[in-house]
């Protein structure tokens, strides 16, 4: 037996590092005498026995105190205030359950939300890049007025920036595109869907951005005439498991592409997103070289690299200059003049609301985003004054422990420590809860919010930091309060039985209550006014008839120069299916963005300024179609053979071009684009797109488009009608999937995100209500209780039940009223705020205030009303019978 | 029924500790029960049951010599306390009032 290999053992020192010193030396003899025995037998299973036994004596009961001796005491007064905290929280059973309920519905909504805050921040973000990348604005200015704020620019900038800045290292275009993809698999034929997510780029996509190509070479996938590269998505989906490198499809039935690579899904956080993209050297060839050399054509969105370090502000002057030199001839030619701003990618999501956004409709608001992290602030704060309102409330019953406390000679400190530990406790149950709640409810929020935030969030070491501090942030703000009053009771007057209602407390008490009121207050009006604005808009006559619409999304694959003859036969043949009232096709259909736009001017002698003008291309029917109104002149009509050479306006048009009434505009010629047109009718203003919009000044003219069909129904059984478009639509337009909406529907879908922001704040109010009432609950039995000796002599002498009732609720009620006072008016400016940034919107009805008033004074009496009925209605004897 | 109640390891523990009179320490009370009653038995429950009882008041130690055997450590030798003897006495005639209080019938 070796006795040093003993010694240096790692079980021993383990156990003599775990032991406690009064079983060591007796506990090692035994373990030493198993062990040497053993060893005699074998020296293997001796070293296995001792780990065993070493383990197992791995117990509480052997073990040495958690802290070193010098700080015995002090480890045991802390068991102290363990043991301590959970018998009053025994006792007090009900309380408790009111503050953890409370806190951690608070603290469950604030982890939510602060999720879903770094959710939003976190677009973009993982770019390496990202903090020297910026997307190129583009604005026009025409008589000193911005016109168009464009996200999209024009594809000459970034050449022009590339070539003459040494501060730029690198930019890369993407031109959006949408159609129709085929691909014709050798064994189960023909595979084609219509694709809204794809773009035109450069190689120097891959450079710029981090995107990942899992397949393929970055920097040669996409270089030359017709290639492609695709995402996961699409290649599970056109190809199954088969390897789509060098395969074929074909783009709207014309343009044929070989992929060439494959790229990781774009993440869902990234503000483009894009399932195709098309080598940019194929669009060079069809447009002539303009989509390299063109300084009017804003379709690109355009993202540059700039050199770490460079100062945006002074390179923006530089640049600006630069354009002005370059350009300048040209803009006073054309009497405009354009800006191409550098803002950073990294604001795209949050702070950008452009035209021609990659992602319109996902487009997160900085401002909601805000205004969300107050209500989680909010609602933190309403859980937190639940604590401190009870527990102070309830300090009298703990004065006589305190008094004895102090009396054995409890120091102040020792007993700020005790309560802190209280609030340290329930704050640890309620966050266990709040985990529970967060895990329960998890993709009902996600839905809620309409974001897919990833589960990783709540698995990160970010998110358990985040608990642990919130933890510590809520014992601290709850429990320093109560524990700084209850410490400081003086022992001789508390033991003597003086009961001590600090005025101070009371006040500080109503003040917080007030406070949660009137947050509550503010989350109901906020409510109501959300809701009823979003009714307004949604109510509106938008002045065009968008119920019982079906729109079919154009043909894409089809023959360029039979297209009007198709779409003849179709319109004809798809009205005569029964049920079916009207038809028209048109390069747009309401909520859709226009982004055709072009300079209009009236044909006078002399220099007139041209406007630069919404453009739609419809048809004969447009107008009967969708129930618009001419308000001077005439539609178009096929007994004007020549009525292509004619234009309709809308009001705001014929105004902005400074014709004195709608009817003066009729016959007149104006200047679009090119080519020179007669007014032919001017129509009453329609909306476009949402009321959340302006109307815009628009120019139609015929022209045979192939965007949007759409069908006037006047029977709801649209089964058999989608049923029977197919037939034709087959046979007119083979190749093309059918793929249809409903227009109300979708002109709905751009309240979206604004209904989501509704129902959000309707939850949160609600959950501040509700804490904000349990606390009350828990304040109002409490205090009643307190009085129910006064209740009992009240009754004796003879105060009737509403007597008792009235007196009781009187206090609550009052504070209630208090919060209403100073609620309405920052509700008031809150609010008229928010309506502000809507052109069209509702005023500020005094019923939200008084609906919100009512409401809350309703839900306080119900929350005190059981305790004080119930002391009122008991009897007497019952509260006088012992003293 | 009797507040001090002995579990059954406790109960073996006592009565193997009585057995060895002035010879009972870990190892041997280990050894002793193997031997006895062919039930292996950890260091670390024995003296966790041993502290218990101790603290209970049912079992006194005190530490003998240092032996070469134990590495120069001493051993904790257990005795029973007078109380620990009334506990054992009691336990076992409540065992033998069940006992006698059994039908002939229901054994044989």
């Amino acid at each position: 037996m070796n006795s040093e290999r003993y010694h240096s053992f790692w079980a021993i020192r383990f156990f003599r590092w775990y032991c406690h010193p009064d079983f060591a030396e007796d506990l090692e003899g035994d373990l030493y005498e198993r062990y040497s025995r053993n060893s005699e037998k074998s020296e293997q299973i001796a070293r296995l026995t001792l780990i065993k036994d070493v383990i197992k004596l791995f117990r509480p009961a052997l073990m040495r105190p958690l802290f070193n001796s010098k700080f015995q005491n002090n480890t045991s007064m802390f068991k102290n205030y363990f043991k301590s905290a959970f018998r009053s929280f025994a006792k007090n059973l009900s309380f408790t359950l009111l503050n953890v309920l409370g806190l951690s519905v608070g603290l469950a909504t604030t982890l939510l939300i602060l999720q879903y805050v770094k959710y939003e921040k976190s677009y973009d973000t993982f770019h390496s890049q990202i903090d020297n990348i910026y997307r190129i604005q583009y604005n026009i200015i025409q008589d000193n007025q911005l016109i168009v704020e464009c996200a999209a620019a024009v594809p000459a900038v970034g050449p022009a920036l590339a070539d003459n800045f040494e501060e730029v290292e690198k930019f890369t275009r993407l031109f959006p595109r949408s159609g129709i993809i085929s691909y014709n698999d050798p064994e189960k034929g023909l595979i084609s869907f219509r694709e809204e997510k794809m773009q035109i780029t450069d190689p120097r996509v891959f450079e710029v951005f981090d995107f990942k190509l899992l397949k393929g070479n970055p920097k040669t996938s996409l270089e030359g005439l017709n290639k492609t590269v695709i995402s996961e998505r699409a290649a599970q989906k056109y190809f199954g498991n088969s390897d789509p490198i060098g395969k074929r499809i074909l783009y709207n039935g014309e343009t044929e592409y070989e992929v060439t690579g494959i790229f990781e899904n774009v993440p869902d956080n990234s503000h483009i997103k894009f399932d195709f993209l098309f080598s940019f050297e194929t669009l060079n060839q069809q447009s002539n070289n303009e989509s390299e050399t063109n300084w009017g054509w804003y379709d690109f969105n355009t993202y540059v690299l700039m050199k770490p370090g460079t100062d945006i502000e002074e390179f923006q002057g530089k640049w600006d200059n630069y354009l002005a030199e370059v350009r300048g001839e040209d803009w006073e030619h054309r009497n405009y003049k354009s800006e191409f701003i550098l803002r950073p990618a990294k604001e795209i999501h949050l702070h950008s609301n452009l035209l021609q956004e990659s992602e319109p409709a996902e487009q997160g608001d900085a401002e909601a985003v805000y205004f969300l992290t107050v209500i989680a602030i909010f609602i933190l704060i309403i859980a937190l004054i639940n604590y401190i309102n009870l527990s102070t409330a309830k300090s009298i019953e703990r004065a006589k422990e305190v008094g004895v406390r102090k009396v054995m000679g409890g120091e102040k400190s020792q007993l700020i420590k005790q309560f802190l530990v209280e609030s340290f406790l329930i704050n640890v149950l309620a966050m266990a809860i709040a985990l529970m709640i967060i895990a329960i409810s998890w993709n009902a929020f996600l839905n809620l919010t309409g974001r897919d935030i990833p589960l990783d969030y709540l698995l990160s070491a970010d998110f358990a930091g985040l608990v642990i501090s919130l933890i510590l942030l809520s014992s601290i703000l709850s429990g320093a309060y109560p524990a700084w009053v209850l410490s400081s009771f003086k022992p001789v007057s508390v033991l003597k039985g003086k009961l001590l209602g600090s005025a101070s407390g009371n006040i500080l008490r109503k003040g917080l209550v007030i406070f949660q009121f009137s947050a509550s207050i503010i989350l109901i009006i906020g409510t109501l006014v959300v809701y009823n604005q979003l009714a307004f808009m949604k109510s509106q006559d938008l002045g065009i008839d968008i119920k019982s619409t079906l729109v079919l999304e154009g043909p894409a694959v089809t023959n360029d120069s039979l297209y009007g003859q198709y779409l003849e036969t179709f319109k004809t043949k798809a009205n005569q299916i029964s049920g079916v009232e009207a038809v028209s096709a048109a390069s747009n259909v309401p909520g859709d963005e226009i982004f055709w736009t072009r300079g209009i001017r009236k044909l006078v002698n002399g220099a007139v300024n041209s406007l630069t003008v919404y453009n739609m291309g419809i048809d004969h029917d447009y107008v009967p179609t969708f129930d618009l109104k001419v308000i001077a002149g005439r539609n178009f009509s096929k007994d004007f053979p020549n009525d292509n050479e004619r234009v309709l306006l809308n009001r705001e048009l014929a105004a902005m071009l400074d014709f004195e009434s709608p009817e003066a505009a009729i016959g007149e010629k104006v200047i679009l684009g090119r080519d020179t047109m007669e007014v032919a009718g001017v129509l009453e203003n329609y909306h476009q797109m949402s009321l959340k919009n302006k109307v815009k000044p628009l120019v139609f003219r015929l022209f045979e488009s192939r965007s949007f069909i759409s069908l006037k129904l006047n029977e709801k059984n649209t089964d058999n009608i989608i049923a029977e478009l197919r037939g034709p639509w087959n046979q007119i337009f083979p190749n093309n999937p059918i793929d249809y909406f409903f227009l109300d529907s979708f002109f709905n879908k751009q309240y979206e995100s604004d209904q989501q922001f509704g129902q959000v704040f309707t939850l949160f109010s609600m959950l501040a209500i509700i804490i904000a009432c349990l606390g009350l609950f828990g304040l109002s039995s409490y205090l009643t209780l307190k009085r129910s000796k006064e209740i009992g002599i009240r009754k004796v002498l003879g105060s009737s039940v509403n007597n008792i009732v009235y007196l009781l609720s009187k206090g609550f009620l009052s504070l209630v009223l208090v919060a209403n006072i100073i609620a309405w008016p920052l509700a008031w400016f809150i609010m008229n705020g928010w309506l502000n940034s809507f052109p069209y919107r509702i005023d500020m009805n005094p019923l939200f205030f008084l609906a919100a008033a009512l409401s809350v004074v309703f839900i306080a009496l119900l929350s005190v009303g059981y305790q004080t009925v119930k002391a009122a209605i008991t009897n007497p004897v019952q509260s006088l019978r012992n003293e | 029924m009797s507040k001090n109640h002995l579990g059954e390891f406790e109960e073996i523990v006592l009565l193997t500790v009585a057995v060895l009179a002035d010879e009972a320490y870990g190892i041997s009370i280990i050894d002793e029960i193997e031997t006895r009653l062919n039930r292996s038995v950890s260091i670390g429950s024995l003296q966790t049951v041993l502290r218990r009882l101790e603290k209970k008041g049912y079992l006194e130690s005190n530490l003998g010599e240092a032996t070469s055997v134990r590495g120069g450590k001493r051993k904790r030798y257990f005795q029973l306390t007078t109380y620990g003897k009334k506990v054992l006495q009691e336990t076992k005639e409540q065992r033998m009032s069940l006992w006698n209080a059994i039908p002939d019938l229901s054994i044989n």
